[in-house]
């Protein structure tokens, strides 16, 4: 396992092929097997709530789907920019999307947290040298 | 039946407003005053279609009492009244659109009433426009919510099965497993393609130009490391020879959107029965502008198509892929980036497309 391994990855996504498609990547690309699955942003916004110690432990990863019904994830984003900023400087989101929008990419790259916009299907290797480059680098 | 029409004119002179009121109140609602300040109290609490202003009045004149009334006040049709003598102040305004008419001093009962006919004509017109306008806007951020709904979902499905394909390619399944899911995964890559060029026709329609620095290097390797595992991708040899000698600025998403388009193309029409398939995209650019080129030794196009070839669902004969609106959105991307775009090409042995874009930095 690289020094990746550290990393908590939070999946927040709706559909949940996407999320088994994405842990299985995560794991066969060997970044990390620290894997926690949301089948909605409500979901992960209550696990920050509920246990808020987890998350100050280790770097945390989310990778944040768009397109999701009840709170989308710019929702999900404007929910998180509200956190005690010891907690922000923990979660470090990517945003994935199967359409990507010009518009969308905009937006999210004005949210301090965002690191990238990725486009679905998730390019495994793409996320990893992003990760090396923030973790490594 | 003119209930509703109201009527405001201005002017100094009691007795003009007299006569303006004996003629039109029995047709519509006359309002009359000879101050410019209770002329505006008038518009603020009256609704007002047609406004008549004496041009010489001693402390406004009618142009500067239009003036001030333009911004709040802009559906109301303004007419002038004036002699002779302030003629050319009159032109002026009308030029300027602060005035829709003018009527001369002494004015005549039947000019009046012709000039009211015309003014609500007018009126009537403008608020169909308005209308026609608000009702357009909707319509068109409607479409465009719903193409973006549309897309995704269209899109989302077919994301998720290249993910699968992506994990189980990894995972390293038996040959015969890998494949069928190969063949699933061109199916996917077809009808993906299809997708976004629908959703390319539309941003490319809508979208305003957003320039960023192009590294055509970069660009062409992230496109041909997306193509080569395309069907049919395997035989084909790409070449690049970019000459990049100073900072190149455009849309770069326009760009992605013709340089796709053209080499999507230049795979499907590539000539397999050749011992090498190739696809050259050549790069030379300077301070004004940049020359693309992609070149194939591919099955070429027939002289009767070629012409046609831009034109929305032209499709080729001989060979029957796609949805033929490819090359079409190429060259609108083009001229949106007010470039121009060609092709020659020779049957049995290649196709060359042209663009040339102009640098904006």
């Amino acid at each position: 396992m690289s020094s990746l391994s550290a990393i908590t990855f939070h999946l927040v996504d709706d559909n949940d092929i996407d999320i088994a498609v994405n842990s299985k990547l995560l794991q066969l690309a060997q970044i990390s097997s620290n894997i926690i699955p949301y089948s909605s942003a409500g979901a992960f916004l209550k696990k920050i709530e509920e246990d808020p110690d987890m998350f100050l432990k280790n770097p945390n990863v989310v990778l944040l789907d768009i397109m999701m019904p009840n709170v989308n994830g710019f929702e999900c984003l404007d929910k998180l920019s509200e956190l005690s900023e010891e907690l922000r400087r923990h979660i470090m989101v990517f945003m994935l999307s199967s359409s990507i929008d010009r518009n969308d990419i905009r937006r999210a790259e004005a949210y301090p947290m965002v690191q990238k916009v990725l486009e679905k299907p998730l390019d495994i290797y793409l996320l990893k040298k992003s990760l090396e480059g923030i973790f490594e680098g | 039946m003119n209930e509703k029409i109201g009527i405001l004119y201005l002017d100094d002179e009691e007795q003009n407003l007299l006569s303006f009121q004996a003629l039109f109140r029995r047709d519509y609602q006359v309002f009359t005053t000879t101050s410019a300040h209770e002329a505006i109290t008038i518009l603020n609490n009256n609704p007002i279609h047609i406004i008549f202003s004496d041009q010489k009045m001693p402390d406004v004149s009618g142009v500067e009492f239009f003036e001030t009334i333009l911004h709040d006040f802009p559906d109301a049709v303004r007419i002038l009244i004036t002699g002779y003598a302030d003629i050319e102040a009159v032109i002026d305004a009308i030029n300027k659109g602060q005035v829709y008419r003018y009527v001369t001093k002494p004015w005549e009962a039947n000019d009046l009433r012709i000039c009211v006919d015309n003014a609500l004509e007018k009126f009537r017109k403008d608020q169909e426009i308005i209308a026609k306008n608000r009702e357009l806007e909707k319509a068109n951020s409607e479409l465009e919510k719903f193409v973006y709904s549309a897309s995704h979902d269209l899109r989302a499905p077919l994301v998720s099965i290249k993910g699968i394909v992506n994990v189980a390619r990894m995972e390293g399944l038996d040959p015969k497993a890998m494949a069928y899911l190969d063949m699933i995964e061109r199916s996917t890559n077809k009808l993906s393609d299809f997708v976004s060029n629908i959703i390319n026709y539309y941003q490319n329609n809508q979208s305003d130009e957003l320039l960023e620095e192009i590294d055509f290097n970069e660009m062409a390797d992230e496109i041909f490391s997306k193509y080569e595992h395309y069907e049919g991708a395997e035989k084909i040899n790409f070449r690049k020879d970019i000459t990049q000698t100073s900072p190149f600025k455009s849309d770069g998403h326009r760009i992605r959107m013709i340089l796709n388009n053209l080499i999507s193309n230049a795979i499907k029409f590539s000539d397999l029965k050749k011992h090498e398939c190739l696809i050259d995209l050549q790069v030379t650019q300077n301070k004004e502008k940049a020359l693309i080129k992609i070149g194939d030794n591919g099955v070429g196009i027939s002289p009767d198509i070629l012409p046609g070839i831009f034109e929305m669902f032209h499709n080729s004969t001989d060979k029957n892929i796609g949805s033929g609106i490819g090359l079409y959105i190429a060259r609108q991307a083009v001229r949106k980036l007010n470039g121009n775009i060609s092709a020659s090409s020779e049957q049995g042995k290649g196709t060359r497309f042209t663009f040339e874009i102009p640098n904006k930095s």
